[in-house]
């Protein structure tokens, strides 16, 4: 899909915000060619709403150019960076989205399948976001770069600067409290009796 | 028959319908950040036209400025020997020129007859 070459291939993101924050035009592509879909689809899984994320991920970008000129190279990666900042702008939007139906502003993801299936997905997913809003802010960021993001439990401590273990504990309760949060919500999810889909 | 927590069940599917989310920025997104970008980026340094001015290129080619208040004292020492010479440059001068003229500056006969120093 990328039809121009990476002028900038194998260099470091760090590297290309360096070139950036010089004044380098072409660093300010690549990087944004690099960094902007992981950053859309972390803002995606934690608020469910496209439209959201979109200015989650703007915003994120944003903070990234401005930090620029600071960055100060080899004290921590563009991306793990990124996880923090975007894992924070969303945990401030769902705070602010508490008490608020999703119904309102929810939107197809995508016009793939097939309607029925597509619907249901954006409802799983609202359902989701509308879960992680009630968790505390930690235990929300932590359940989700574990288990939306896939991330390890070492590099989560990092994004969030805490140990492993406390890591351990904020998915563990994170996750059982979700679960808690979302038992109530199965037959409406099309999770009917024992049978996940 | 095993039993599982059917919850978990569930929010395990969720996790895993959710980590297949994979948005495509559209191109008004990528718009929108690269003009974010370019709006907030720091521009390269461009220098004025930092080419000194005729005098201070002048004072840089005669040495700085310790080179010119050596110049300002040797203009006027040279001032000083033209207007009031030494005798052995005065004789070089009659020598040459075939001509003496000697003024003084500080002449005290002239300075006692205009009553410069009083008296007591």
């Amino acid at each position: 899909m990328n039809a121009s070459p990476d002028p900038f291939a194998g260099a470091p993101d760090e590297a290309l915000l360096v070139a950036y924050a010089n004044g380098d035009g072409q660093a300010a592509r690549v990087l944004t060619r690099r960094l902007l879909p992981r950053v859309l689809a972390q803002a995606t899984r934690m608020l469910g709403v496209p439209a959201e994320a979109e200015d989650v991920a703007q915003d994120a970008m944003m903070r990234l150019w401005k930090v620029a000129p600071d960055w100060r190279q080899g004290e921590a990666q563009v991306t793990t960076w990124l996880y923090r900042v975007v894992a924070n702008l969303c945990t401030d939007r769902l705070r602010k989205r508490r008490g608020v139906s999703l119904d309102q502003v929810a939107e197809p993801l995508d016009a793939t399948p097939s309607v029925t299936a597509q619907m249901q997905t954006q409802a799983r997913m609202t359902a989701l976001s509308e879960a992680l809003a009630q968790l505390p802010e930690r235990q929300a960021q932590a359940v989700s770069l574990r288990h939306l993001e896939g991330l390890s439990n070492p590099q989560i401590a990092q994004i969030m600067d805490i140990s492993v273990r406390s890591v351990e504990s904020l998915t563990a309760r994170g996750k059982r409290a979700l679960a808690d949060i979302m038992a109530g919500r199965k037959a409406e999810l099309g999770y009917d009796d024992d049978e996940p889909e | 028959m095993t039993m599982t927590n059917p919850n978990d069940d569930m929010l395990d599917d969720l996790f895993a319908q959710a980590r297949g989310v994979d948005p495509t920025p559209s191109n008004d997104l990528m718009t929108r950040v690269l003009t974010d970008a370019d709006a907030v980026q720091p521009k390269p340094v461009v220098r004025p036209d930092t080419r000194p001015g005729f005098w201070v290129r002048l004072v840089d080619a005669v040495g700085g400025w310790p080179a010119v208040s050596g110049l300002a004292a040797a203009t006027i020492a040279g001032l000083w020997v033209g207007v009031a010479p030494p005798a052995s440059v005065s004789d070089l001068t009659a020598t040459l020129i075939g001509d003496e003229v000697s003024i003084s500056l500080f002449s005290t006969e002239l300075m006692l007859d205009e009553g410069v120093f009083s008296d007591g």
